[in-house]
């Protein structure tokens, strides 16, 4: 998934308006490309 | 779209074929296991089997985190439900898996308020916005789905959410594998390695596998290409003698995984000494359970559960499924009493069961050969 946005609490907001935690994988920028499962990136990709 | 268009590509999916069959020795007769469900859709989706020679067999592993639940566990998140404070949450395909008492669906249509959520944080937002009710989420899945569980429950614990809770059935994938190993009606060549659950654990922890059996496995991306060039990498360590831990998803799996994901879990959770598994049976130190830490956010303290074990339907064949010993097309039920609209066991539930995508999308390769 795509990153648009990050909230400030870094909830990511990716294409087709799906929030998605970035725990994980943090800090991750719009534009960015995560892999997704259940809500949370575990991966960034590329 | 970048990642995906490239490994579709049926152009170079014919060199990788030609590649196959220029690798593998005709005389011999090659069976390599796919642990993950999500490499069984791709493969019968896409036809990869038809791509294949005769001689190279994929046999579909215990990887679907659905197909794996008992009816037990089933009918314990039934009973949770069913009381008249709860909320109870689950992923989609959770709504419609058997246990001996119906479904979480049937148990909706009793009155019980189950509602679908895509991860448990939606879970943790029903549980803010309705203050007066508990609010549980039945978790299942491995070490890929297990991280989203563990942050949602650090997050609960962060804001003082005391009305969530989790009924855990977290699993981890090595412990099955060994068990399959260790099986004697399964003769395995090699594994296909599950991309998903490594993007977690990463491939270190699979080298048992070549270590103390002897035998390759390739972690694989979910692609058709990468599944072909997977099994492809598979069978050219067994040419040329060799058998290790190879990566094809570099692209996303670290050989050591993701560090933060693998501190989250250890912090939130344990292993249960043993945890029951449809079809394969109890196995040791396979399940996981909340920390004394998160205790307090249990469901099975929290809630009175039944601890219900069930025999698996007589007809059912969803056990010889996941280990590999029969083709979905071999059980006696198989698109007959057991369809994905009135499903008898768990494989014909999810789209990563093999019986589900087998009966979508390989079953009509099946029907044209017999034509």
């Amino acid at each position: 998934m795509r990153v648009v946005d990050v909230h400030d609490d870094g909830t990511a907001v990716c294409e087709g308006g799906v929030e998605v935690m970035t725990d994980l994988v943090a800090p991750v920028a719009p534009g960015d490309t995560l892999l997704v499962h259940a809500g949370t990136a575990l991966q960034r990709v590329g | 779209m970048k990642f995906v268009d490239e490994f579709r590509d049926a152009e170079l999916g014919r060199v990788l074929a030609s590649e196959i069959v220029a690798t593998v020795d005709a005389n011999r007769h090659y069976k390599v296991m796919e642990v993950c469900g999500g490499h069984t859709h791709t493969i019968y989706k896409y036809g990869v089997t038809d791509l294949l020679p005769e001689n190279v067999e994929l046999v579909h592993g215990p990887g679907c985190p659905v197909c794996v639940i008992p009816m037990g566990r089933v009918d314990d998140g039934i009973a949770v439900a069913l009381q008249p404070e709860v909320i109870f949450t689950c992923f989609g395909d959770m709504m419609r898996v058997p246990g001996g008492n119906g479904t979480l669906t049937e148990a909706k249509a009793r009155g019980a308020d189950v509602r679908m959520v895509y991860s448990p944080l939606d879970a943790l937002r029903l549980a803010k916005h309705n203050p007066d009710r508990q609010v549980v989420f039945f978790a299942i899945g491995f070490e890929t789905t297990a991280p989203s569980t563990a942050l949602t429950l650090k997050r609960a614990k962060a804001e003082g959410v005391a009305n969530f809770s989790c009924f855990c059935n977290h699993v981890t994938i090595v412990p099955p594998l060994r068990a399959l190993l260790e099986s004697p009606d399964l003769r395995l060549d090699g594994f296909i390695g599950p991309g998903h659950v490594s993007t977690v654990v990463g491939a270190r922890p699979f080298e048992f596998i070549p270590a103390d059996y002897g035998k390759p496995i390739v972690v694989s991306g979910f692609e058709p290409l990468d599944l072909l060039q997977s099994v492809h990498m598979v069978l050219r360590q067994l040419a040329e003698g060799r058998c290790e831990v190879e990566n094809q998803y570099r692209r996303v799996v670290p050989y050591d995984g993701n560090e933060a994901a693998l501190a989250v879990l250890a912090e939130v959770f344990e292993l249960r000494p043993h945890f029951e598994w449809r079809g394969l049976g109890f196995i040791s130190h396979s399940g996981l359970k909340l920390s004394p830490a998160y205790a307090g956010f249990d469901a099975e303290l929290r809630f009175d559960v039944p601890g219900i074990r069930v025999a698996d339907p007589k007809a059912c064949q969803c056990g010889e499924v996941l280990k590999g010993v029969i083709k979905p097309w071999e059980c006696k039920v198989f698109g007959t009493a057991c369809t994905p609209e009135r499903p008898i066991g768990t494989c014909m539930v999810s789209s990563e069961g093999a019986c589900a995508a087998y009966y979508n999308y390989g079953r009509y390769a099946r029907e044209r050969a017999a034509v």
